[in-house]
């Protein structure tokens, strides 16, 4: 994934034509999203078919807190703002600005995965283990691998920051910050799918 | 990324970091000779030849376990193989010919002759080119490792829950299985990100889509469809690891789990996979059967559309594997109509490959022997297809010897026969030499001989009711007179063994063209298209000058003028001429990417990473460490080594630009 | 430019072996005596596919020999024979219309034909028998439930042939234990999984009594190829005495027999596993087998009048010897009936396979039953074991068995 993002393109910068007009790294983020979607629509498919399927420990309308999880929920969701003042900062070539709101998106996202750790922790206390049920395994894959996917992305934040502070960056810097904000988007659009089908529509 | 023209001077480049001080200590490998010229490569030409050769290998191995396959079946109560290693067998034929054999040998070409066709340089990421193919190789390591560490797994390609699950198949095979097709999975998807873009972004001037070759077509309709089926199975896939593994249940029928989501997942991703395997085929016969015609394809835009649109119905079709799996009537109806609507496509495909050689002057190669072959074999298994469409018939014969016989005629005389046409079409632009068209006679004939001994009998034992995957037959099934079980799988396997004969020819003619060969002209073949206006084999950096595209078949075009009042094609010049033109006009400031560590450390780290989930935690953090630092030291390295890290790579011919920028 | 030799073999040779090819596979439906024969049917609902794959197999069959002649025209007709290279066409979108339609057309009228069989196929409303079909590894359990207008009062619970009166409509209702299995037997109908966790339902229906082969054709482990069935269909008199003989009490055999002793056997070994109905254990309470507790399928064959049955082992051998089977297998329809509710007389019995099975299981067919490799399974065994019979033991347990009657 870092590689991809982080990936240059220099044919696009220096005027070598690209037939679509989009970078090559841009359109290959979009292709990548474009699987990702399915990826995560199969793990959420595997949930909705699971998600009352329960021999063994809790039900879903039993352990799942609304209040806790939406407000993590909106955190993220600010860090979808956040980032888009971090590619606006980048595309001004404003570094300190960039590195700022970087950051302050990395917090964000690290602030939800601390929601999801204390998540999850509460929920094994009750008795909900990876394999308690159909439903705990189907629940703990999709939100994990979400919650994966959300690490990448703080560590990729984290990681350009470094990059742009110590001016190694190998390519259009605004665009590296466009890429890893394009992911970072993504990330969040599929937990808003997530949070609506799993802790939203009752079971 | 890619080739790229040097920054003029009033561009500065002050953020790129000195690739020797990348990383610190490991100082970036500068084009070299010997081994370490493919190991660190980022040239798509020879990561293509790498691709190639890994897949021939693999062939080969499908092969011998088809042929072992073959001996057991050969008689009643076969004892070649024990249950236990046929069930191994034929799980590991099909996955390998499938996976490992196929797919790279589709993208060996596509690696190869894609950016050539388009009139680019490289692909887009040559970085991300090369760790698709380590991870290839290292996934094929993973699963054959379990040949030798407690055998291998045993569930059938399509490995149905809940056989697949721990209590079923004991053994660590469907382990390693699972990791090798998940590692192998991620190549596919870098693969074929890569290979969109490429074609999206980076024709030469001039080419629009639908002055694309066909070739290049199909290649691109293919990655979209591994861009979209391919994380299907990879969530299948990560389930089954979970419940081996991790002790979840997503099959276990007792914890009220459902058998048949693995069987969506699976066909979800298998059907479209279909198309992945054919279409690259059709391809390559889409460039030969117009070259050797003297005439363009047929109908190009109905082509490029049914094409498109086999792969679009292909994502709609796949129930139709599962017609006996107890769905309702209603959606039986349902993918039993969209299967017939997708021959459709496919019939419009054989009737412009014939209407190409319609009114042609064609000319018998070996390439256009195999290319004819696949046309017709692929007819035959097309109509066997037609015939599995109709869902009732099919509970008759799905799981049958028929559906083997089916998809062999699809997959060997469709697909392998078309990258057999490309082998000997191509041969000469990759090395330079001219594969024996004697040999190639005597391989063509044998292998179509073979095979149609081989695979046409499956017709009859399927429908005399021989069910697949059994490791014996018994003489009380076999019924009596000639569509006796007993006769018809002698045959089969005397078949198989003919077929391996015609094989042998074609690694024959390689060592011979190897050792010497007949040195190739640079346009053998009198072809179309762009690939040939580059010389063979290729320079590093493909094209002198990136070639401005006004038609379809542009090479084609730029030798042949048609005489206004005679409306009959005359020759204005040859290949070598335009060859030379190109030459003589080069661009100046061309600048190659740098070859890398990187992409070997990364699938190595993958690799190590996902044994871990068979050997322990502490292999899996060594792994993702490994990962870790070979990510980062792929991110710091900037794609186009510095100048001074700089070294020609075809010594002269350029390093006249070369020593001017340092 | 032309460097490599013109090789100038018309290829006719190729299209004329393929057409052959087509021709035999059509052949195939005349075959003689192939009990899995897919063209052969044998009641009404594989009559109606064997209807559909007339319209589809000869319409596929000459489309096919008409692209190959087609094919093979062209490849004759423009070899290259010194002609100029010809003008730079590029296709006639007529023409690939009208190849678009034809196809088009043809496939609609066969996707019509489908529908309705699809559908025909699908009923269950019409159902006037119901057997319980449940697969494990490698055999199939058949339960009659209760049907008193069939005779059937107490449930029958039978393996290795499936017994079904002719001119009834049956309905199969299938599932499975453990891994999914597919009940096929082509002469009847076509196949349908047997899933664990769900019930599928497969109608059957029989024009005349006979004997139908079937194999178990979705991929099910190591004796995936021994899994196999027979359908037995019995004109109305004939089931109704079938039921009769299933539902007869069970009788001990008399004291001081091989066979009693055998019955003594049975309970140390057999009864374990595989439930005999009315048997009675030394101090006479019901000896009840609990398969649930050594088997991972957690069932066994029941053995009540296994002797009414002619194969043993998930069908997979013969309890006839070969000549007493084909007496059976080839019986006319009049008097197929009476012969195989003769059953397996001591004459007739297959000694050679049954010793062979009782000796050691696992090396008559591949299951798992070696002790030591059975972690995953918490000790239970999928398939039978090797009991470690004496020759002494094994007499008098074939004694016994051939007394179930």
């Amino acid at each position: 994934m870092a590689e991809t993002a982080t990936h240059t393109d220099h044919a696009a910068d220096h005027g070598h034509h690209s037939s679509t007009g989009l970078s090559n790294n841009k359109l290959a983020m979009w292709l990548f999203l474009g699987s990702e979607c399915l990826l995560f629509g199969g793990l959420i498919s595997t949930y909705m078919l699971y998600r009352g399927r329960v021999q063994d420990g809790p039900h879903p309308s039993q352990i799942y807190d609304i209040p806790f999880t939406s407000v993590s929920s909106f955190v993220l969701l600010m860090s979808s703002l956040t980032m888009v003042l971090a590619v606006t900062s980048a595309q001004r070539n404003d570094d300190n600005r960039t590195n700022l709101w970087l950051t302050i998106t990395a917090l964000l996202g690290a602030t939800f995965i601390g929601g999801q750790v204390y998540e999850f922790t509460t929920f094994y206390r009750e008795g909900l283990g990876f394999t308690t049920s159909l439903f705990s395994s189907s629940f703990y894959s999709l939100t994990g691998f979400h919650g994966v996917h959300v690490s990448i992305g703080v560590i990729m934040l984290l990681s350009t920051m470094g990059i742009i502070k110590r001016n190694k960056i190998t390519g259009n810097k605004s665009e590296v910050v466009e890429l890893v904000g394009l992911y970072w988007h993504f990330v969040d659009i599929v937990w808003i799918v997530i949070f609506t089908l799993i802790y939203l529509i009752p079971s | 990324m890619a080739i790229i023209e040097r920054p003029s001077s009033e561009v500065t480049t002050p953020a790129v970091v000195a690739p020797s001080q990348a990383l610190g200590a490991i100082r970036r490998p500068v084009a070299s000779k010997g081994w370490r010229e493919w190991l660190f490569t980022v040239d798509h030409k020879k990561i293509g030849i790498m691709y190639g050769v890994v897949a021939m290998v693999f062939f080969i191995v499908g092969g011998v376990e088809a042929l072992l396959i073959r001996l057991q079946l050969a008689l009643p109560d076969g004892r070649i193989l024990s249950a236990d290693q046929y069930n191994q067998m034929f799980t590991m034929h099909a996955t390998t010919m499938i996976f490992l054999f196929a797919m790279p040998m589709a993208g060996a070409f596509a690696n190869y002759f894609l950016p050539l066709q388009i009139g680019a340089r490289d692909v887009a990421f040559p970085r991300l080119n090369a760790l698709s193919l380590w991870l290839l190789v290292i996934g094929g390591i993973v699963l054959n490792a379990s040949w030798f560490l407690g055998g291998a797994a045993d569930g059938g390609w399509f490995m149905y829950a809940p056989n697949s699950g721990p209590v079923f198949s004991p053994s660590n095979g469907v382990d390693f299985w699972v990791l090798g097709l998940q590692i192998a999975g991620i190549a596919s998807l870098i693969g074929s990100i890569n290979l969109i873009v490429t074609v999206l972004n980076m024709r030469a001037p001039g080419m629009t889509l639908m002055k694309m070759p066909v070739f290049t077509w199909m290649i691109l309709v293919v990655q979209f469809l591994l861009v979209f089926s391919l994380p299907v199975i990879t969530v299948a896939l990560v389930l089954l690891m979970f419940q081996r593994s991790y002790g979840a249940t997503f099959f276990d029928v007792s914890q009220g789990a459902d058998p048949l989501l693995w069987q969506h997942l699976f066909w979800i991703f298998g059907h479209p996979e279909v198309y992945v395997l054919i279409l690259p085929g059709f391809g390559i016969i889409s460039e030969v059967l117009p070259t050797f015609s003297r005439k363009p394809l047929f109908g190009y835009p109905f082509v490029v559309f049914s094409g498109a649109s086999i792969g679009l119905v292909g994502f709609g079709v796949w129930a139709h594997h599962m017609f006996a799996a107890g769905l309702g009537p209603v959606s039986v109806a349902v993918f039993s109509i969209s299967t017939m609507a997708i021959a459709i496509p496919t019939g419009v495909k054989i009737f412009n490959w014939l209407l190409t050689m319609w009114g042609g002057k064609i000319w018998y190669t070996t390439a256009m022997k195999f290319a004819i072959g696949l046309v017709v074999l692929f007819t035959i298994g097309g109509l066997s297809g037609v015939t599995h469409s109709v869902a009732p018939s099919d509970t008759q014969q799905t799981d049958t010897y028929y559906i083997v016989a089916h998809f062999h005629y699809v997959l060997f005389g469709g697909m392998v026969f078309g990258l057999f046409s490309g082998f000997y079409y191509w041969w000469p632009k990759v090395f330079g030499k001219l594969l024996n068209e004697k040999l190639g006679s005597w391989n063509f004939w044998f292998m179509v001989i073979g095979m149609n001994l081989t695979f046409g009998p499956m017709h009859i034992l399927g429908l005399q009711g021989q069910p697949r995957r059994m490791y014996v037959w018994t003489e009380a099934r076999a019924g009596e007179g000639l569509f006796n079980f007993g006769f018809w799988n002698m045959v089969s396997s005397i078949g198989s063994f003919v077929l391996s004969i015609g094989i042998l020819f074609f690694l024959i003619n390689v060592v011979i063209t190897a050792r010497n060969g007949k040195q190739a002209p640079a346009d053998p073949w009198d072809a179309r298209t762009l690939e040939w206006l580059a010389t063979s084999p290729p320079k590093e950096h493909n094209f002198d000058r990136i070639p401005v595209v006004h038609h379809l078949d542009e090479f084609f075009h730029r030798k042949y003028e048609e005489d206004a009042n005679t409306h009959t094609m005359r020759q204005i010049a040859t290949g070598e001429d335009l060859i030379r033109a190109e030459e003589a006009a080069a661009d100046s400031d061309i600048h190659l990417p740098g070859p890398s560590y990187w992409p070997l450390v990364l699938a190595i780290g993958v690799g190590v990473l996902g044994l871990g989930v068979v050997y322990g935690t502490p292999v899996m953090v060594f792994g993702a460490a490994v990962v870790l630092l070979a990510s980062f030291g792929w991110v710091l390295e900037p794609s186009v080594p510095e100048a001074i890290d700089y070294a020609s790579p075809d010594g002269d011919g350029h390093s006249k630009e070369i020593a001017t920028h340092g | 430019m032309d460097t490599v030799n013109n090789v100038k073999s018309p290829r006719r040779r190729i299209s004329t072996t393929l057409a052959g090819v087509t021709g035999l596979l059509f052949l195939a439906g005349c075959a003689t005596n192939a009990p899995q024969d897919t063209w052969q049917a044998k009641g009404p609902n594989a009559q109606k596919i064997s209807d559909l794959q007339w319209i589809v197999f000869p319409i596929a069959g000459v489309v096919g020999v008409l692209v190959l002649a087609l094919a093979g025209y062209i490849m004759f007709k423009y070899r290259d024979t010194g002609q100029p290279i010809p003008t730079q066409g590029h296709g006639k979108p007529t023409a690939e219309i009208i190849l678009t339609i034809v196809p088009a057309l043809i496939l609609t009228v066969v996707g019509v034909f489908t529908f309705r069989a699809i559908f025909d196929l699908a009923k269950t409303e019409d159902t006037e028998m119901i057997i319980n079909v449940t697969g494990q590894q490698w055999w199939w359990e058949y339960d009659y439930p209760v049907q008193t207008e069939l005779g059937i009062n107490t449930p029958i619970i039978s393996s290795g042939q499936l017994v079904m009166p002719v001119g009834t409509k049956v309905l199969l209702r299938e599932t499975s234990r453990d891994v999914i299995h597919s009940y096929w037997i082509p002469a009847l109908n076509g196949k349908k999984d047997a899933v664990p966790g769900r019930i599928h339902l497969l109608r059957l229906e029989a024009d005349k009594p006979g004997i139908f082969a079937g194999q178990c054709t979705e991929f099910c482990g190591l004796s995936h190829a021994n899994m196999r069935m027979e359908a037995v269909a019995l004109s109305k008199e004939d089931f109704a005495k079938w039921v009769a003989g299933q539902q007869k009490a069970y009788t001990s055999p008399a004291d001081g027999t091989l066979a009693k002793e055998g019955e003594t056997v049975f309970l140390n070994q057999c009864v374990r596993c595989h439930q005999v109905n009315g048997l009675k254990k030394a101090d006479g309470t019901p000896a009840l087998a609990a398969p649930d507790e050594n088997v991972y399928s957690g069932a066994a064959p029941n053995l009540s009048h296994l002797m009414s049955r002619n194969t043993f082992a998930g069908a997979m051998f013969d309890l006839l010897r070969k000549n007493c089977r084909s007496d059976v297998w080839d019986a006319t329809s009049e008097e197929f009936g009476a012969k195989y509710l003769a059953g397996v007389s001591e004459s007739c019995l297959n000694q050679t396979d049954l010793r062979a099975w009782l000796r050691n299981a696992p090396a008559m067919k591949p299951m798992y039953a070696d002790p030591t490799k059975l972690t995953k399974t918490g000790g239970k065994y999928r398939g039978m074991p090797n009991l470690g019979l004496t020759e002494d033991d094994i007499d008098k347990l074939v004694a016994y068995l051939l007394t179930l009657k």
